[in-house]
């Protein structure tokens, strides 16, 4: 198997992080069901796949998560936090 | 099959160029084809399998089966999960190189964690290793 470059979209940050993932974005305030934006977002939605994406070109220091900020979501979600943290 | 560290980063470089590199979604949002069995719901342990969909698949063609998060949203425009129409989009206008042939759903619950860890996922990853084209795979959630 010679391994394929992976990047994670997560909205539960800190429960993502324990599984220590190579490569991670998360669009800051989305709420669970909302990974890349709402419905019918399009362009959201296409510019946090993009920006996933190019986490994967520029490889960025493994087991980084990269947290990004887009106002046009429009509203602000506060993510799951892992008990005990 | 395919081994996954439990101590390290698994982190594969890529070395190529995003115009030319395909992608695969893999998630754990419930997502799968309308016309492939439903995940199974009804069991408190959570339901291990996955469903491979093809590089045709369309956001019209699936659906989402999961009780632990609220998938209104997804139902309405799956995209918000599965972004396989932004793909074929992204594929149309050269910055990506193309939609690999599989995806991969699943239901990203379980209380059987040590199966999924042993199995399930490795399975996942050979299949999509195993026929999918993919250079690149995107992950997403519930």
């Amino acid at each position: 198997m010679r391994g394929i470059p992976t990047v994670l979209v997560t909205v539960s940050p800190e429960v993502s992080s324990q599984m220590r993932p190579p490569r991670s974005l998360y669009p800051n305030g989305f709420k669970i069901g909302n990974s890349l934006g709402g419905p019918g977002m399009r362009e959201l939605q296409k510019k946090v796949v993009i920006d996933a994406l190019q986490l994967v070109t520029r490889n960025t220091r493994p087991g980084e998560l990269i947290t990004k900020e887009y106002p046009e979501y429009g509203a602000f979600h506060d993510p799951v936090r892992v008990k005990g943290k | 099959m395919a081994t996954l560290s439990r101590k390290c980063v698994p982190f594969t470089p890529f070395d190529s160029d995003l115009s030319m590199a395909t992608v695969s979604i893999v998630t754990a949002a419930g997502v799968h084809g309308r016309d492939q069995e439903r995940f199974n719901i009804g069991d408190d342990l959570g339901d291990l399998t996955y469903r491979v969909m093809g590089e045709d698949t369309t956001s019209g063609d699936v659906m989402v089966t999961h009780d632990h998060y609220d998938h209104t949203d997804a139902d309405e425009d799956v995209n918000v999960v599965f972004p396989i129409d932004i793909l074929r989009e992204l594929a149309d206008e050269g910055v990506i190189g193309g939609i690999a042939r599989k995806h991969v759903g699943y239901m990203g619950y379980t209380m059987r964690l040590k199966e999924m860890y042993d199995t399930t996922a490795p399975a996942i990853a050979d299949e999509v290793d195993r026929g999918s084209r993919a250079d690149i795979v995107l992950l997403t959630g519930g």
